[in-house]
Protein backbone atom coordinates (compact mmCIF):
# COMPACT_ATOMS: atom_id res chain seq x y z
CA UNK A 1 0.00 0.00 0.00
CA UNK A 2 2.88 2.46 0.76
CA UNK A 3 4.83 1.57 -2.66
CA UNK A 4 1.03 2.07 -4.34
CA UNK A 5 0.76 5.54 -2.45
CA UNK A 6 5.01 6.31 -3.42
CA UNK A 7 3.53 5.48 -7.55
CA UNK A 8 0.46 7.50 -7.33
CA UNK A 9 2.50 10.71 -5.77
CA UNK A 10 5.19 10.09 -8.46
CA UNK A 11 2.71 9.83 -11.29
CA UNK A 12 0.80 13.66 -9.96
CA UNK A 13 4.41 14.74 -9.94
CA UNK A 14 5.85 14.22 -13.10
CA UNK A 15 2.23 15.18 -15.02
CA UNK A 16 2.76 18.03 -12.86
CA UNK A 17 6.31 19.07 -13.52
CA UNK A 18 5.25 19.02 -16.97
CA UNK A 19 2.82 21.81 -16.88
CA UNK A 20 5.63 23.73 -15.63
CA UNK A 21 7.20 23.79 -18.99
CA UNK A 22 10.79 23.41 -17.94
CA UNK A 23 13.55 23.91 -20.99
CA UNK A 24 14.01 20.51 -22.45
CA UNK A 25 17.21 19.01 -20.22
CA UNK A 26 15.73 19.34 -16.95
CA UNK A 27 12.66 18.19 -18.39
CA UNK A 28 13.97 15.48 -19.50
CA UNK A 29 16.12 14.41 -16.46
CA UNK A 30 13.64 14.87 -14.26
CA UNK A 31 10.60 13.08 -16.59
CA UNK A 32 12.79 10.13 -17.22
CA UNK A 33 14.06 9.78 -13.34
CA UNK A 34 10.47 10.16 -12.18
CA UNK A 35 9.88 7.11 -14.59
CA UNK A 36 13.47 5.11 -13.43
CA UNK A 37 11.95 5.69 -9.53
CA UNK A 38 8.68 4.42 -10.19
CA UNK A 39 10.13 1.52 -12.54
CA UNK A 40 12.42 0.45 -9.50
CA UNK A 41 9.16 0.24 -7.13
CA UNK A 42 7.23 -1.76 -9.47
CA UNK A 43 10.17 -4.22 -10.13
CA UNK A 44 11.48 -4.69 -6.58
CA UNK A 45 8.08 -4.85 -4.42
CA UNK A 46 5.85 -5.80 -7.19
CA UNK A 47 7.56 -8.32 -9.17
CA UNK A 48 10.14 -9.27 -5.76
CA UNK A 49 13.39 -8.79 -7.61
CA UNK A 50 14.61 -7.16 -3.91
CA UNK A 51 16.36 -10.42 -2.51
CA UNK A 52 16.04 -12.12 -5.44
CA UNK A 53 18.30 -15.00 -6.40
CA UNK A 54 21.55 -14.48 -8.46
CA UNK A 55 20.71 -16.12 -11.61
CA UNK A 56 17.77 -14.03 -11.73
CA UNK A 57 20.30 -10.75 -11.44
CA UNK A 58 23.06 -12.13 -14.15
CA UNK A 59 20.27 -12.22 -16.85
CA UNK A 60 18.83 -8.84 -16.18
CA UNK A 61 22.28 -7.44 -16.16
CA UNK A 62 23.27 -8.39 -19.62
CA UNK A 63 19.65 -6.91 -20.74
CA UNK A 64 20.79 -3.51 -18.99
CA UNK A 65 24.06 -3.12 -20.11
CA UNK A 66 23.22 -4.46 -23.99
CA UNK A 67 19.68 -1.68 -23.34
CA UNK A 68 22.42 0.85 -22.24
CA UNK A 69 24.31 0.07 -25.46
CA UNK A 70 21.17 0.37 -27.83
CA UNK A 71 20.75 3.71 -25.97
CA UNK A 72 24.13 4.97 -26.65
CA UNK A 73 24.31 4.27 -30.09
CA UNK A 74 21.94 6.77 -30.81
CA UNK A 75 24.07 9.44 -28.78
CA UNK A 76 26.87 8.13 -31.35
CA UNK A 77 25.35 8.81 -34.35
CA UNK A 78 23.55 12.20 -33.16
CA UNK A 79 26.17 13.64 -30.36
CA UNK A 80 27.69 15.73 -32.78
CA UNK A 81 24.23 18.59 -33.21
CA UNK A 82 23.08 17.11 -29.87
CA UNK A 83 25.79 18.82 -27.74
CA UNK A 84 27.48 20.93 -30.07
CA UNK A 85 30.47 19.11 -29.98
CA UNK A 86 33.42 20.03 -32.71
CA UNK A 87 33.68 16.97 -34.03
CA UNK A 88 32.18 17.12 -37.05
CA UNK A 89 33.05 20.86 -37.94
CA UNK A 90 36.09 19.96 -40.13
CA UNK A 91 33.13 18.91 -42.86
CA UNK A 92 30.44 21.51 -42.33
CA UNK A 93 32.60 24.67 -42.11
CA UNK A 94 34.24 25.20 -45.47
CA UNK B 1 5.58 -35.74 -19.04
CA UNK B 2 5.35 -33.65 -15.86
CA UNK B 3 7.65 -30.56 -16.48
CA UNK B 4 10.29 -30.77 -14.11
CA UNK B 5 10.86 -28.14 -10.85
CA UNK B 6 7.31 -26.21 -11.35
CA UNK B 7 7.41 -26.02 -7.39
CA UNK B 8 11.25 -27.40 -6.19
CA UNK B 9 13.66 -24.95 -6.69
CA UNK B 10 16.42 -26.78 -9.07
CA UNK B 11 19.99 -26.78 -7.62
CA UNK B 12 22.28 -25.26 -9.84
CA UNK B 13 19.62 -22.33 -10.84
CA UNK B 14 18.69 -21.59 -7.38
CA UNK B 15 15.07 -20.90 -8.93
CA UNK B 16 11.92 -22.70 -9.97
CA UNK B 17 12.09 -23.32 -13.80
CA UNK B 18 8.91 -20.76 -13.95
CA UNK B 19 10.77 -18.19 -12.27
CA UNK B 20 13.83 -18.45 -14.28
CA UNK B 21 12.07 -18.83 -18.08
CA UNK B 22 9.50 -15.51 -17.08
CA UNK B 23 12.73 -13.36 -16.78
CA UNK B 24 14.74 -14.57 -19.91
CA UNK B 25 11.51 -13.85 -21.66
CA UNK B 26 11.08 -10.49 -20.17
CA UNK B 27 15.01 -9.68 -20.81
CA UNK B 28 13.98 -10.36 -24.31
CA UNK B 29 11.01 -8.23 -24.17
CA UNK B 30 13.37 -5.68 -22.76
CA UNK B 31 15.15 -5.52 -25.80
CA UNK B 32 11.85 -5.56 -27.79
CA UNK B 33 10.65 -2.37 -26.34
CA UNK B 34 14.11 -0.86 -26.03
CA UNK B 35 14.58 -1.18 -29.82
CA UNK B 36 11.98 0.74 -30.39
CA UNK B 37 12.45 3.83 -27.82
CA UNK B 38 16.29 3.43 -29.14
CA UNK B 39 14.36 4.38 -32.49
CA UNK B 40 12.28 7.07 -30.87
CA UNK B 41 15.06 8.35 -29.24
CA UNK B 42 17.41 8.42 -32.40
CA UNK B 43 14.37 9.69 -35.13
CA UNK B 44 13.27 12.78 -32.83
CA UNK B 45 16.85 13.58 -32.21
CA UNK B 46 17.96 13.57 -35.21
CA UNK B 47 14.78 15.88 -36.64
CA UNK B 48 15.17 19.44 -37.74
CA UNK B 49 11.14 20.13 -35.98
CA UNK B 50 9.21 18.08 -33.70
CA UNK B 51 5.35 17.87 -33.22
CA UNK B 52 4.41 19.57 -29.53
CA UNK B 53 3.24 16.38 -28.46
CA UNK B 54 0.98 17.23 -25.24
CA UNK B 55 -1.04 19.43 -28.23
CA UNK B 56 -1.38 16.35 -30.02
CA UNK B 57 -2.04 14.16 -27.12
CA UNK B 58 -4.33 13.97 -24.08
CA UNK B 59 -2.59 14.33 -21.24
CA UNK B 60 -5.23 13.70 -18.62
CA UNK B 61 -6.49 10.28 -20.15
CA UNK B 62 -2.85 8.69 -20.02
CA UNK B 63 -2.49 9.87 -16.83
CA UNK B 64 -6.10 8.22 -15.86
CA UNK B 65 -4.64 5.28 -18.12
CA UNK B 66 -1.26 5.42 -15.67
CA UNK B 67 -3.07 5.34 -12.51
CA UNK B 68 -5.19 2.43 -13.26
CA UNK B 69 -2.44 0.10 -14.46
CA UNK B 70 -0.65 1.22 -11.44
CA UNK B 71 -4.08 -0.31 -9.39
CA UNK B 72 -4.47 -3.18 -11.57
CA UNK B 73 -0.70 -4.37 -10.71
CA UNK B 74 -1.58 -3.60 -6.57
CA UNK B 75 -4.79 -5.75 -7.46
CA UNK B 76 -2.55 -8.41 -8.88
CA UNK B 77 -0.01 -8.47 -5.86
CA UNK B 78 -3.25 -8.99 -3.56
CA UNK B 79 -4.33 -11.84 -5.56
CA UNK B 80 -1.36 -13.50 -5.19
CA UNK B 81 -1.30 -12.95 -1.58
CA UNK B 82 -4.59 -14.26 -0.98
CA UNK B 83 -2.91 -17.49 -1.84
CA UNK B 84 0.62 -17.99 -0.86
CA UNK B 85 0.05 -17.83 2.99
CA UNK B 86 -2.86 -20.62 2.39
CA UNK B 87 -0.85 -23.02 0.00
CA UNK B 88 0.25 -25.46 3.09
CA UNK B 89 -3.34 -25.62 4.50
CA UNK B 90 -4.91 -26.47 1.19
CA UNK B 91 -2.69 -29.29 0.29
CA UNK B 92 -3.21 -30.45 4.06
CA UNK B 93 -7.44 -31.12 2.98
CA UNK B 94 -8.48 -27.68 4.54
CA UNK B 95 -11.43 -27.30 2.36
CA UNK B 96 -12.77 -24.57 4.28
CA UNK B 97 -9.51 -22.07 4.23
CA UNK B 98 -9.17 -23.25 0.26
CA UNK B 99 -12.75 -21.87 -0.83
CA UNK B 100 -12.12 -18.40 1.22
CA UNK B 101 -8.53 -18.04 -0.10
CA UNK B 102 -9.86 -18.93 -3.73
CA UNK B 103 -12.83 -16.66 -3.63
CA UNK B 104 -10.81 -13.93 -2.53
CA UNK B 105 -8.08 -14.63 -5.25
CA UNK B 106 -11.05 -14.48 -7.90
CA UNK B 107 -12.15 -11.01 -6.14
CA UNK B 108 -9.06 -9.49 -6.82
CA UNK B 109 -8.25 -11.33 -9.94
CA UNK B 110 -11.15 -10.15 -11.98
CA UNK B 111 -10.23 -6.25 -10.48
CA UNK B 112 -7.09 -6.85 -12.28
CA UNK B 113 -8.79 -8.00 -15.83
CA UNK B 114 -11.31 -4.92 -14.89
CA UNK B 115 -8.51 -2.38 -15.03
CA UNK B 116 -6.63 -4.36 -17.73
CA UNK B 117 -10.19 -3.36 -19.72
CA UNK B 118 -10.77 -0.02 -18.53
CA UNK B 119 -7.03 0.81 -19.78
CA UNK B 120 -7.66 -0.89 -23.07
CA UNK B 121 -11.27 1.23 -23.31
CA UNK B 122 -9.18 4.46 -22.76
CA UNK B 123 -6.76 3.62 -25.31
CA UNK B 124 -9.90 2.79 -28.11
CA UNK B 125 -11.28 6.40 -27.17
CA UNK B 126 -7.87 8.28 -27.76
CA UNK B 127 -7.15 6.56 -30.99
CA UNK B 128 -10.78 6.91 -32.32
CA UNK B 129 -9.94 10.51 -30.94
CA UNK B 130 -6.55 10.90 -33.29
CA UNK B 131 -8.21 8.84 -36.51
CA UNK B 132 -11.17 10.82 -36.30
CA UNK B 133 -8.76 14.26 -36.73
CA UNK B 134 -6.84 12.22 -39.62
CA UNK B 135 -3.70 11.64 -37.33
CA UNK B 136 -2.58 8.07 -38.71
CA UNK B 137 0.50 6.41 -38.23
CA UNK B 138 1.69 7.49 -41.93
CA UNK B 139 1.00 11.49 -40.70
CA UNK B 140 4.31 11.88 -39.33
CA UNK B 141 7.60 10.07 -37.09
CA UNK B 142 6.21 11.04 -34.36
CA UNK B 143 2.75 9.56 -34.84
CA UNK B 144 4.39 6.72 -36.80
CA UNK B 145 6.72 5.85 -33.11
CA UNK B 146 3.32 6.52 -31.19
CA UNK B 147 0.63 4.00 -32.60
CA UNK B 148 3.88 1.49 -32.80
CA UNK B 149 4.79 1.71 -29.19
CA UNK B 150 1.49 2.27 -27.84
CA UNK B 151 0.33 -0.70 -30.39
CA UNK B 152 2.58 -3.33 -29.22
CA UNK B 153 2.25 -2.53 -25.91
CA UNK B 154 -1.69 -2.68 -25.80
CA UNK B 155 -1.17 -6.58 -27.47
CA UNK B 156 0.74 -7.32 -24.13
CA UNK B 157 -2.13 -5.98 -22.30
CA UNK B 158 -4.24 -7.71 -24.20
CA UNK B 159 -1.96 -10.85 -23.94
CA UNK B 160 -2.04 -10.70 -20.17
CA UNK B 161 -5.25 -10.56 -19.71
CA UNK B 162 -6.05 -13.86 -21.79
CA UNK B 163 -3.33 -15.45 -19.33
CA UNK B 164 -5.18 -13.79 -16.33
CA UNK B 165 -8.61 -14.97 -17.51
CA UNK B 166 -7.26 -18.41 -17.90
CA UNK B 167 -6.03 -18.26 -14.55
CA UNK B 168 -9.60 -16.63 -12.64
CA UNK B 169 -11.52 -19.20 -14.98
CA UNK B 170 -10.48 -22.87 -15.82
CA UNK B 171 -7.38 -22.38 -14.74
CA UNK B 172 -8.11 -21.94 -10.93
CA UNK B 173 -9.28 -25.38 -10.81
CA UNK B 174 -5.28 -26.59 -10.00
CA UNK B 175 -5.88 -24.29 -5.99
CA UNK B 176 -7.44 -27.27 -4.78
CA UNK B 177 -4.61 -30.58 -6.14
CA UNK B 178 -1.30 -28.64 -6.69
CA UNK B 179 -1.74 -25.16 -4.10
CA UNK B 180 1.87 -24.55 -4.73
CA UNK B 181 1.96 -24.59 -8.33
CA UNK B 182 -1.15 -22.91 -8.65
CA UNK B 183 0.87 -20.23 -6.53
CA UNK B 184 4.01 -19.79 -8.11
CA UNK B 185 1.64 -19.76 -11.80
CA UNK B 186 -0.01 -16.61 -9.99
CA UNK B 187 3.28 -15.25 -8.88
CA UNK B 188 4.71 -15.76 -12.71
CA UNK B 189 1.71 -14.02 -14.62
CA UNK B 190 1.73 -11.22 -12.16
CA UNK B 191 5.50 -11.26 -12.87
CA UNK B 192 4.45 -10.26 -16.52
CA UNK B 193 1.65 -7.82 -16.00
CA UNK B 194 4.14 -5.94 -13.61
CA UNK B 195 6.40 -5.84 -16.50
CA UNK B 196 3.72 -4.26 -18.86
CA UNK B 197 3.20 -1.81 -16.20
CA UNK B 198 6.65 -0.90 -15.93
CA UNK B 199 6.76 -0.29 -20.21
CA UNK B 200 3.74 2.00 -19.34
CA UNK B 201 5.32 3.72 -16.76
CA UNK B 202 8.26 4.60 -19.63
CA UNK B 203 6.03 5.29 -22.36
CA UNK B 204 3.91 7.89 -20.51
CA UNK B 205 6.77 10.52 -19.66
CA UNK B 206 8.54 10.02 -23.33
CA UNK B 207 5.36 10.10 -25.71
CA UNK B 208 3.43 12.33 -23.54
CA UNK B 209 4.89 14.58 -21.03
CA UNK B 210 8.28 15.27 -22.77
Amino acid sequence: MLVFGALLVLTLATVGVSYLRLPETPAVVIGLGIALTKASLVAMYFMHLKGEKPMVYWPLGLTAFLFIGLLVSVLLAEGDHLFGTQFGDAFTKQ
Amino acid sequence: MEIPYTTDVRPDTGLTNPKLGIWLFLASEVMLFGSLFSSYALLRSGAPTWPVQHEILSVPLAALNTVVLIASSVTMVMAWASLAPHAAAVRAGNRDEEARSLKRYRLFMGLTLLGGAIFLVVKTIEYTDKFSHHLYPATNNFLGLYFTLTGLHAVHVIVGMIVNAYLWGPGARMWRNEPERFTNRIEVAGIYWHFVDVVWIFLFPVLYLL
